[in-house]
Parts: structure tokens; C-alpha cells; sequence
């Protein structure tokens, strides 16, 4: 039960940074539900734990409003994996990426993970483009997909703005977001042969559509293993006693008896 | 002045109450029925009356509460003492207060904060910044044992102390020139600086947690360990446009006033694990009660949830000023009057949730309270919500979520069943527990009249106690369970109802008896009289749907069921009573009865349900058809010796084959067919009596084959093969007469046959033979000729040489060439094979010379202490026996394991000795 995650102590965070409206809850809420529906601009942040296998991923969803700016880092503190998302129809907001929020990321693990997601594929006529294609784009629309209306839907409700049929150009190419790639590890000053190659760490995906989102969480959940295991063993050495884990335990064998 | 008002008492009443509320102008605004939890109430606790009157520039400006003590500091420099005593009458919580002292601190300057440091009877004042002692219950200011700390701005207590000292309280200061924050111990006698840090801004509100120092810089929040000086910057904030709020929520975990309108929730590692809430822009106050977080602005009192961050009450509160939990309780307090926020029982808030079908909202709220409830407690509510959400879900048709409810609810499986009338058998001992887990008086109730969603619940009981049953849910009332799901089956015609009725259930026969006749389940019925032990029921049951008189379609193969039923039935009597209904229906089915039987292993053992088979034979005597069929299925099947039933059973054979040939105008199949079977059984029975049946056929000339084998039956195979020979004239039967005949008997008695066979073939002088007839020479040629064929083609078996003596001097030996071909290469073979065998044999003779030659060379070594390859006991006689290579045995594990005459044993007793 969800309920119950959110008691547990996550092992390792991921967190989803980008632009307003380039669809980072949406792209969450597709993985964890399932499903595109109508999200309202993020406020704060959110987060979401993920069950894998027998480890707890926790998954920061971010608000892209300036306001929130200033938050950033601290989500972003110890983080194992960031998933910088931009919006594919939306040149600007893959500049925001490397501008505003990079620099957030200063907090994160030093072996942390990057990945760059260009969102909204479902617009460019793609191959995700197979349920999409009723509506554009609307900016004024809350943060997050920002399209309109939850796919699922049967009907869509008759309004001009939803009928009329608008395809955006692609403005963002999958080789400004392999280039992005190597200046963020640049940035980093880590050594690009030693790390993921761009190619594996570039996606574009669809939130409304669901195309390449389940890869791109799980690809990054399997990548991020190895940081859950250390924090497994940190833990486990630390010297510290952890009160709330032994009565945890304690807990889960009382259980067991009755 | 004000220690004149010592005494003086107020109780506050409800109606005084109410005026406060109305001249105060607070009401709960929280109507909205989306989010509308009742988590808290307001409850006043000082009035205004009691702290300035009508004096309007007397403003409260801090407050502290420490157990049963309020203390209140005003902007005219008082401190006012409070007991405060919770009261409730009828189910409402009140406060009534008890005015203590009032004390003039002697300045003009407002009373900034107080805090009690209860373990040393301190209430410590800032004041003019300047921190200050006085006695909790004299007010009266006692002496610091040194200077005073002055030039403070701000400070806090370490609720979560690093020194062990009980004695000792810790606390935080924020100085008001310089860019510094102290640590004190603060002590029964003095005050020690225990530390100072340095900070980038000036900071301007100060929380404490062990060693982490939580500040608000003028421009961000930071943790700082006044230990180790490791500073964490968290995320910036203009104090200078909105008041900071650091306040310290739980272990290393503090909350703070982010832009935006944010409640961050940060630890001391500079981390977020806690999703934000959403408040409004100008918080003045935060506190957590959890799973609650408060927050008080200009006019209202927010109350977000942390489990989901949602918004679940808003209270209107006007003039806010402070707001501040102290051991738990939320004490709020405008310029002039002091509250409690009041948190009601969590199971109210989660019935008010399901009130209003929220249930995801109510089951988190319930997980989430689960670490403030004991656990046995919490379980029994956690079970009896999730059952109530159960409900609500199933009456909204959502079947999947509340199957997984009920079943984690551990639901009684029949507060579901009672919901659908009729279903719940009448002796059934259920009653619905109380208060009712749901609305519903029953399915229609809940339907309103709606026939397909009592279909789609019907369906759902059906599924959902099917998967019950077999669980351990079904404990003590599986009678109940099986009974609904029985009736549930009936009506709905379901498959599964035959499934259940064959497995073991618990259906009660009273109860599911009318239910099954009144949707006509017949053949069901049966079953479960079948399954009751009633037979004698269900059997008068199924054979009226079989005569029609009731209407079942069940089976279409309801006969055949009844007749293989009463094959397996136990009660003999009952078998009886409608065996001969079954064999009117008809013979060749109704015989299965006795057929399908199995018979006693052991007939001396008169078991029931044993049918002996004689009395099955004399009860059959008027089926003739049936009567037949039994025995060939005792005799030919069962293969049972028994010479009456053989006997029986040939006869009628021949009765049958005899009165198929007397009528003209029976078909060759049929005759051919019957002869067969007559055939076959004399062939292969020994039991029967010969004689009778030989006297039956004697006349029959069409019966010669059978009478053939009669005679061999009696060992007289001269007649036998005269009959096939000179009667029959069928060789090729003859000769598989002899086959059979010498069937299981030694190849001698097979050569006296053929020798037989071959002599009748050459007897000339046989009278009667067609052979002496006019075309005799024709008929001899012919004998001739199956002797020749005969040679040849089994020459194997006769003996060569009476063979030559027999045949006639004028056969050619070209004739015989094939015979005379194999019998001497099988002579000649015959004499190298033994030729062989002599020559191996001596071989191995002389072997076995040479190793007993050998072994007689060199000494065995037995001794006491080495063992025996057999048993591993060890020797404790001389005498042993040498195995093939050397190997000492006992000589009794010798004689146990190998063959008495294998060659490879030899004993070597006595040999010497040489332990």
C-alpha cells in the first residue's frame, strides 16, 4: 500500500528537475498510475516511493516555477540519479536545463546520474504519436504535460481550442540533447569515457501517450542499484543504532507470531 | 500591583463561551465538503476578560504552557499565571481556568517570549533583550548566579539535549548586534556559555536539535553543528519580506517557512524527506500534530495533512498571534485570548472520513496514526476501517478494492452474506456486529430496485466466497458460507454448483433442500442427499426426473448416472429396491449395476455391500439378456472359477447358438458371431462340464468344431481330429488344433499331437472317410498332401526318425526335401552345440584347477582385529571363507550371500593361523 511506503525509509532518491510545463508530474504520474490526467503547476515538490524489487526508490518530483527555485538543491541533496526533463516542442526550456538547474544538482551524490529527457514526443509526430494528435500545446495550462485532456478520456469535451488539430515542429533534436549531455559531465568534471554513454542517458519520451516512460524509470532504477547497495552497507556499518529500524524489526516478528 | 489578584477564580462557561465566539468573531469555516475533516476544534481557554479587560492597548505577546501552567507574557510587561483544567461534559471538551499570580517585570518594555524549564522550577523571560529568571510558582526573579544574557534576540530550549544533566537545560541564543548564536547550559545556579558560532547573515530565529543549530539567516535557512561547526546551507528565504518560522518538529527534523507559501519539511542532513505542504503566503505559526500540520496566518488556521500534504480543515481565526504546541497541545492566542486546538479522537475523524465515502483518506489516516496508537488497539481499528471501507466500496459496485478490504479487514464473511436476503441459513447464529460496519439494510436497499447491480453483486458473493472457503477465513462458519454460495450457485445456475456439491462441503440439508427444489435442481438435490447420506433420497429423486414427473435438464445421461450410482451404493437394500426399475429401462445398462461392482476380495468375509454373485445370478434369472452379459462379465472378466458359472454360462451360449440355427431365418453374422463366442469359451475354459455340453451338441451336425474341441477337452484327440480331419476337412484348423492342444503343455506332448495329426492324415483304412468314396483317390491325394504340407512346414516338432518309418515308401524324396533339409541340419546342429558345451566346460574345469591351485600357495591372514567383507565384524573363530582374490569371510556371511553351487565358492577351512 502506498500508505504503508511512506513509512518506509527509501534506500536511494531520484529526483525529476526541468522547466515548468515540460511535464515532470505527468511523466511521474504516468509511471505510477499508469495514466495521463490533468495535473495543476506542482507546488513545493512531491514524492512518490517505488517499490523495486527489495529496495524503496523514492522519486522527487519538483515544482519548475522560479518561485520554487530555491528548493532545488536541497531536493536534490544525495540524490543517486536526476532526471533534467525538457520539453521537446520547446527549444527554451532545454536551455533552462543547463542555465538554472544545473547548477542545483551541485548537492547530489558525487557519482549521481544524469539523464535528459525530452518530453511531450507524442507533439512531434513520432512513433509516440499513437493516441495523441486531438490538442496542442497550451502554455497557460498548468505545469506538468501541459496538454489537455486525460487521454483516457472517451469524449473529449468539444471546445475550439481542443479541436482544432495543432502539430508543433520538433524544436529540440536528440543531438542538442546528446551534446547538453556532454557539457553537463564536463561540468561535472567527470571523465566521459568513465561514464554512461550519452546515447543510453538521452530519452525522449510521451507522457500522454506512455511511450518510452516505463524504460526510462526503470533503466535509471537498475542504474541506480549500486548506490542503494552502498547505502545499504553505510547504513549497516554505521555505528550509529537505529532505533527505528530495530523496531521495525521488532514489529515484523511480533507480527509474525500471532 | 497585579499579585492582588491572586485567587481570584474564573470559570468559563459554555455560554460564556459562545460569547466569546461571537464578540471574538471566530467560526469554523471548514464547510467545504471536499475537504472538510474535522480534525480539531477550537476550544477558548483565557478570555479577555480575565488577562486586560477593556484596556485596548494591552496585547498578549507570548505564551508558554507547561503542563497544567499558562503563562503569559503582555506587551505592558506582566506575566500572567494560569492553571489551566480540561473539563468534558457530555462528550465536549472544555477549559476552565484558574488565575494564579500577575507579575510587573518593572520595565515598559513588552515580555518577548517565556519558557519553563520545569526540572529547575524556572520560567525564563526575555525581556528588553535581556534573558531573565523567575520562579514558576513566585514569579519572583531569582538570581542567575552571574550576569544576565543580554543583547539577545531570539532564543530556544534543546528539547533535544546533549548533556545528560536532567538538571540542565540547553538553549539557544540569537544575538541582537552581532552576526553570533550562543550556546548556554543554563543550571540551578548559573548560566555557562557553552558556545558561540559565527554566522554569514545575521540570523533572526533559532531552533535547536542535539548539536544542529536550525537558523533563519536574512536570506536563507541553514543547520549548523555548533560541535563540529559543519554548516548546511537549505535554500533561501527573505526574512526581511516574510517572518521565518524554524521550529523543530521531531528528532533532527525541523519545519520551516519556505517562499511560495511552503512548509519545508528539512532534517539535520540538509535533506527533504518529507513532501512540502502548501500554506499560505504569511504564516505566522507552524506546529505539527501528527499526522497534522497546523499553521496559523492573518485570518485563518490551516491544517495540512503529512501523509498525503493535502489541506483538511481551515478555521477561521481572527487577529492571530500566536501559534505553539507544547508537549503535544496546540495553544493558540490572539492580542487578547488564549485557545486550545483541541485534536479529535482520530476514530472520529476517520468515521466523519467514510461518512463521506472517503476512504483512501480514511485508511491513510488510519496507517498513518499507527505508531500513536498501541498496537493491539490500532489493529482492531485498522481491521474494523477497512471493513467499513469494504462496505462503502462494495456499495459503489468497485468489487476489486473492496474484496482486497474485506479480505485484509479479515472481514466475517457473513456481515456480506446477511446483506443478501435468504441467503444466511435460518439456523444460523449471525448477527450483524454492532455499530453496523455499513448502511445497508440489504441488497435491495442497497440496489434501489436496480436488478443489475444485484446481479453484479451476486456475482461478486459468488466469486468472493468461492476464494473464502478455501481460506481459513471460513473458520466457524463455513456451514453459513457453503450454504449461501450453494443457494447463490442455484439460482444463478451457475456451473459450479455440481463442483461444490461432489467436494467436501458444509451445505446445510435443511436449508439448501427447498432452495434447490425451488429452482428445480433436481440431480443437485440428490447429490447433496448423496453427500448428507441419504441415498435412498436421492436416488427416488433422480428416478423421478428420469419418469419425468420432475423437470431436470441437468443430465441428459441421468439414467446411466443412477445405474453407475448404484453400482458404487453401499446399501444393498436400495440396490435391490431399483434394479429392477434399471434393468425394465434397460438389460444391457441395468446390468452395469452388478457389473460394475467390485466383488469381495475375499468371499468368506460377508462385507456389506458385498453382492454375492449367485444371488445376482438367480435375481437375473428373468433377464435373459442381462443374465448373460453378468456372467460373461464374471466368467470372461473377471475371469472368477467357478465350474457352475462356466458352465452356465456355455450353456447358454450353445442354448443360444442352437436356437439361432433352428430358426431359418437368423442371419450368418448373427449365427457366426454367437458360434464364435461359444467357440472361444470352450477353447479356453477348463472348468465346464464337458460331458453335458458334448451331450447338448451330439446331435447337431453343424456344431462340429465345438464338438472337436469338446473332445479335446476330454483328451481324446483321435476323435477330435478325425472330426476336423475327415468331417471338417479343415487342415488348417486341424492343425491349430494341436497348437492349442498342446497349449501350456511340454514339447513332447505337442510331438504326440502332430505325430497324431500326421497319422491321421496317412491312416488309410479310416471307414466312413470320404477318402474311400468314389473320388477316393482325390480325398487321399488330398490327406496326402496336408501331410506333406504339414511336414514341411512344422518339421521342427516331429521326431525325424518315426517320422521316416511312418511316410510312404512312394513319396519322393524332392517331395519332403524341406522337411528332411531342416531336421537334418537341426539334428546336426544339435550335436555341435553340445560338442560346444563339453569343450567350454572342461575349459572352466581346468581354471578353477589352477586357481584353487593358487590360492593354496600363499597364507590367508585372518586375525581378531581385521574385518569381515561382508557384516565388517571382526573374526573371532580361525574359520573363514576365502572369497575369489584372497578375501577372508565369516563363513556364515559367505553361505548367506553367495549361490549354494556357484563355482566361485570354495572352502577353505582350516587354514593356518597366523594371528
Amino acid at each position: 500500500m502506498p500508505e504503508f511506503s511512506k513509512m518506509r525509509k527509501p534506500d536511494v532518491k531520484i529526483v525529476i528537475l526541468g522547466d515548468m510545463n515540460v511535464g515532470k508530474t505527468s511523466l511521474l504520474h504516468r509511471y505510477t498510475e499508469r495514466k495521463f490526467k490533468d495535473t495543476v503547476s506542482t507546488v513545493g515538490g512531491a514524492f512518490f516511493l517505488k517499490q523495486w524489487g527489495p529496495y524503496n526508490i523514492s522519486i522527487w518530483d519538483t515544482a519548475g516555477r522560479e518561485q520554487f527555485h530555491g528548493l532545488g538543491s536541497m531536493y536534490c541533496r544525495g540524490a543517486a540519479a536526476v532526471i533534467l526533463t525538457y520539453d521537446l516542442t520547446n527549444w527554451h526550456s532545454l536551455a533552462e536545463l543547463e542555465e538554472r538547474f544545473l547548477s542545483l544538482t551541485d548537492t547530489a551524490n558525487h557519482d549521481c546520474i544524469y539523464a535528459i529527457v525530452g518530453n511531450k514526443a507524442d507533439l512531434t509526430g513520432n512513433q509516440a504519436q499513437q493516441v495523441a494528435g486531438q490538442d496542442g500545446p497550451t502554455e497557460d495550462q498548468g505545469e506538468g504535460g501541459g496538454v489537455n485532456p486525460p487521454s483516457a478520456c472517451p469524449t473529449p469535451p468539444a471546445s475550439p481550442v481542443l479541436l482544432s488539430r495543432v502539430t508543433l515542429n520538433k524544436q529540440v533534436s536528440r543531438e542538442d540533447a546528446v551534446s547538453l549531455y556532454g557539457r553537463i559531465l564536463r561540468y561535472k568534471g567527470m571523465d566521459e569515457s568513465n561514464c554512461l554513454p550519452a546515447d543510453k542517458m538521452c530519452f525522449e519520451t510521451s507522457a500522454k501517450t506512455g511511450y518510452n516512460v516505463d524504460a526510462l524509470f526503470e533503466t535509471l532504477f537498475d542504474m541506480v542499484l549500486p548506490s542503494i547497495l552502498r547505502n545499504r552497507t553505510e547504513r549497516e556499518q554505521s555505528p550509529t543504532v537505529d532505533l527505528e529500524d530495530h523496531k521495525e524489526t521488532g514489529k515484523r516478528t511480533r507480527a509474525r507470531c500471532c | 500591583m497585579g499579585t492582588e489578584r491572586k485567587g481570584t477564580e474564573a470559570v468559563i462557561h459554555r455560554r460564556l463561551r459562545n460569547q466569546i465566539c461571537s464578540s471574538n468573531g471566530w467560526v469554523d469555516a471548514c464547510c467545504a465538503a471536499e475537504m472538510s475533516v474535522k480534525a480539531f476544534e477550537l476550544v477558548p481557554a483565557v478570555a479577555r476578560e480575565l488577562l486586560m479587560g477593556d484596556k485596548a492597548r494591552i496585547n498578549i505577546e507570548c505564551i508558554e504552557c507547561c503542563g497544567k501552567h499558562l503563562y503569559i507574557g503582555t506587551n505592558d510587561c506582566f506575566i500572567h499565571h494560569f492553571l489551566l483544567e480540561e473539563t468534558t461534559t457530555k462528550g465536549t471538551l472544555s477549559y476552565s481556568v484558574q488565575k494564579q499570580l500577575v507579575r510587573y517585570l518593572g520595565l515598559k518594555k513588552p515580555v518577548d517570549a517565556l519558557k519553563a524549564a520545569s526540572a529547575l522550577e524556572r520560567l525564563i523571560v526575555l525581556c528588553d533583550s535581556t534573558l531573565s529568571m523567575v520562579d514558576m510558582v513566585t514569579l519572583e526573579p531569582v538570581p542567575s548566579g552571574g550576569s544576565k544574557v543580554r543583547g539577545v534576540a531570539a532564543f530556544c530550549i534543546n528539547e533535544n539535549p546533549v548533556n545528560g544533566d536532567p538538571f540542565c537545560v540547553e538553549m539557544g541564543v540569537i544575538s541582537a548586534r552581532r552576526r553570533t548564536v550562543q550556546v548556554y547550559m543554563l543550571y540551578e545556579d548559573r548560566v555557562q556559555l557553552v558556545k558561540e558560532v559565527t554566522t554569514p547573515e545575521q540570523p533572526c530565529a533559532v531552533s535547536l536539535d542535539g548539536y544542529f543549530l536550525c537558523l533563519a539567516l536574512s536570506s536563507q535557512y541553514m543547520i549548523l553543528n555548533y560541535s563540529t561547526g559543519a554548516a548546511q546551507d537549505l535554500f533561501p528565504y527573505d526574512s526581511e519580506e516574510r517572518k521565518p518560522i524554524v521550529k523543530r518538529i521531531g528528532r533532527e527534523e525541523f519545519l520551516l517557512a519556505a517562499p511560495g507559501g511552503l512548509g519545508m519539511f528539512a532534517n539535520a542532513e540538509g535533506v527533504s524527506q518529507r513532501a512540502p505542504v502548501n500554506w499560505s503566503e504569511s504564516v505566522i505559526g507552524a506546529a505539527v500534530c501528527f499526522p497534522y500540520v497546523v499553521a496559523l496566518d492573518e485570518g485563518f488556521i490551516t491544517v495540512h495533512s503529512m501523509l498525503d500534504q493535502q489541506l483538511k480543515q481551515t478555521l477561521s481565526f481572527r487577529d492571530g498571534h500566536i501559534l505553539q504546541d507544547f508537549e503535544g497541545k496546540v495553544v493558540l492566542a490572539s492580542t487578547k485570548a488564549v485557545y486550545v486546538l483541541v485534536p479529535l479522537p482520530l476514530e472520529r475523524q476517520i468515521q466523519d472520513l467514510l461518512a463521506g465515502h472517503r476512504v483512501e483518506e480514511a485508511l491513510t489516516l488510519t496507517e498513518g496514526a499507527q505508531r500513536n496508537i498501541p498496537k493491539d488497539k490500532f489493529q482492531i481499528l485498522h481491521k474494523r476501517i477497512l471493513q467499513q471501507a469494504g462496505f462503502i466500496q462494495f456499495g459503489q459496485l468497485q468489487f476489486l478494492e473492496a474484496k482486497e478490504h474485506f479480505r485484509t479487514g479479515q472481514l466475517d464473511v457473513r456481515e456480506l452474506i446477511s446483506l443478501y436476503p435468504l441467503l444466511l441459513p435460518a439456523s444460523s447464529s449471525f448477527s450483524r456486529c454492532h455499530p453496523p460496519l455499513h448502511q445497508f439494510a440489504d441488497l435491495n436497499h442497497l440496489a434501489q430496485g436496480d436488478q443489475e447491480k444485484v446481479q453484479k453483486c451476486k456475482r461478486f458473493l459468488i466469486t468472493y466466497l468461492g476464494e473464502v472457503r478455501s481460506t481459513e477465513g471460513a473458520n466457524g462458519c463455513r456451514e453459513d458460507v457453503d450454504t449461501a454460495l450453494l443457494k447463490l450457485y442455484a439460482e444463478q445456475d451457475h456451473d459450479s454448483l455440481l463442483d461444490l456439491l461432489a467436494s467436501p462441503n458444509a451445505c446445510l440439508l435443511a436449508d439448501c433442500a427447498p432452495w434447490l427444489e425451488k429452482h428445480h435442481k433436481y440431480f443437485a438435490l440428490g447429490l447433496l442427499y448423496h453427500y448428507n447420506g441419504q441415498d435412498a433420497a436421492a436416488i427416488q429423486i433422480w428416478v423421478r426426473v428420469v419418469n419425468g414427473e420432475l423437470q431436470d435438464s441437468t443430465r441428459s445421461d441421468l439414467y446411466e448416472y443412477i445405474v453407475d450410482f448404484l453400482s458404487f451404493c453401499s446399501n444393498l437394500d436400495l440396490v435391490w429396491k431399483y434394479a429392477d426399475w434399471a434393468l425394465q429401462k434397460d438389460q444391457t445398462i441395468g446390468v452395469k449395476i452388478f457389473t460394475l461392482r467390485t466383488l469381495a476380495k475375499n468371499q468368506t468375509k460377508d462385507q456389506t455391500g458385498q453382492i454375492n454373485p449367485d444371488d445376482v445370478i438367480t435375481y437375473l434369472g428373468k433377464h435373459n439378456q442381462a443374465l448373460l452379459l453378468y456372467l460373461e462379465h464374471l466368467v470372461l472378466e473377471r475371469r472368477i472359477k467357478k465350474e457352475k458359472l462356466h458352465t452356465h454360462l456355455a450353456v447358454l451360449y450353445t442354448d443360444r447358438v442352437l436356437s439361432l440355427l433352428a430358426q431359418s431365418s437368423s442371419m450368418d453374422a448373427q449365427v457366426s458371431a454367437a458360434r464364435d463366442k461359444l467357440q472361444l469359451l470352450l477353447r479356453e475354459s477348463n472348468l465346464y462340464r464337458v460331458q453335458l455340453l458334448l451331450g447338448k451338441i451330439q446331435d447337431c451336425n453343424q456344431l462340429l468344431l465345438e464338438r472337436a474341441t469338446l473332445h479335446g477337452k476330454l483328451e481324446e484327440h483321435d476323435k477330435a481330429l478325425h472330426i476336423l480331419v475327415h468331417q471338417l476337412k479343415d487342415f488348417p484348423a486341424a492343425e491349430a488344433y494341436c497348437v492349442w492342444g498342446s497349449a501350456s503343455r511340454d514339447a513332447g506332448y505337442q510331438q504326440h499331437l502332430y505325430h497324431l495329426l500326421l497319422g491321421v492324415y496317412l491312416d488309410r483304412d479310416i471307414p466312413g472317410s470320404s477318402s474311400t468314396g468314389p473320388g477316393g483317390s482325390n480325398g487321399t491325394g488330398e490327406l496326402e498332401m496336408a501331410a506333406v504340407d504339414l511336414l514341411n512346414g512344422h518339421g521342427e516338432v516331429f521326431d525325424a526318425v518315426q517320422v521316416l518309418g511312418l511316410i510312404p515308401e512312394g513319396w519322393s524324396l524332392q517331395l519332403l526335401r524341406p522337411f528332411l533339409g531342416r531336421a537334418l541340419r537341426g539334428s546336426m546342429h544339435a550335436h555341435r552345440t553340445s560338442q560346444l558345451a563339453l569343450g567350454l566346460a572342461r575349459s572352466e574345469n581346468i581354471q578353477l584347477h589352477h586357481d584353487r591351485l593358487k590360492q593354496r600357495r600363499s597364507p590367508v591372514l585372518v586375525s581378531d582385529q581385521k574385518g569381515c567383507h561382508l557384516c565388517h565384524n571382526t573374526f573371532s573363530e580361525p574359520d573363514c571363507v576365502c572369497l575369489p582374490g584372497g578375501v577372508p569371510v565369516h563363513t556364515h556371511c559367505a553361505a548367506k550371500r553367495v549361490v549354494p553351487d556357484s563355482p566361485i565358492k570354495r572352502q577353505l577351512a582350516n587354514t593356518s593361523n597366523h594371528t
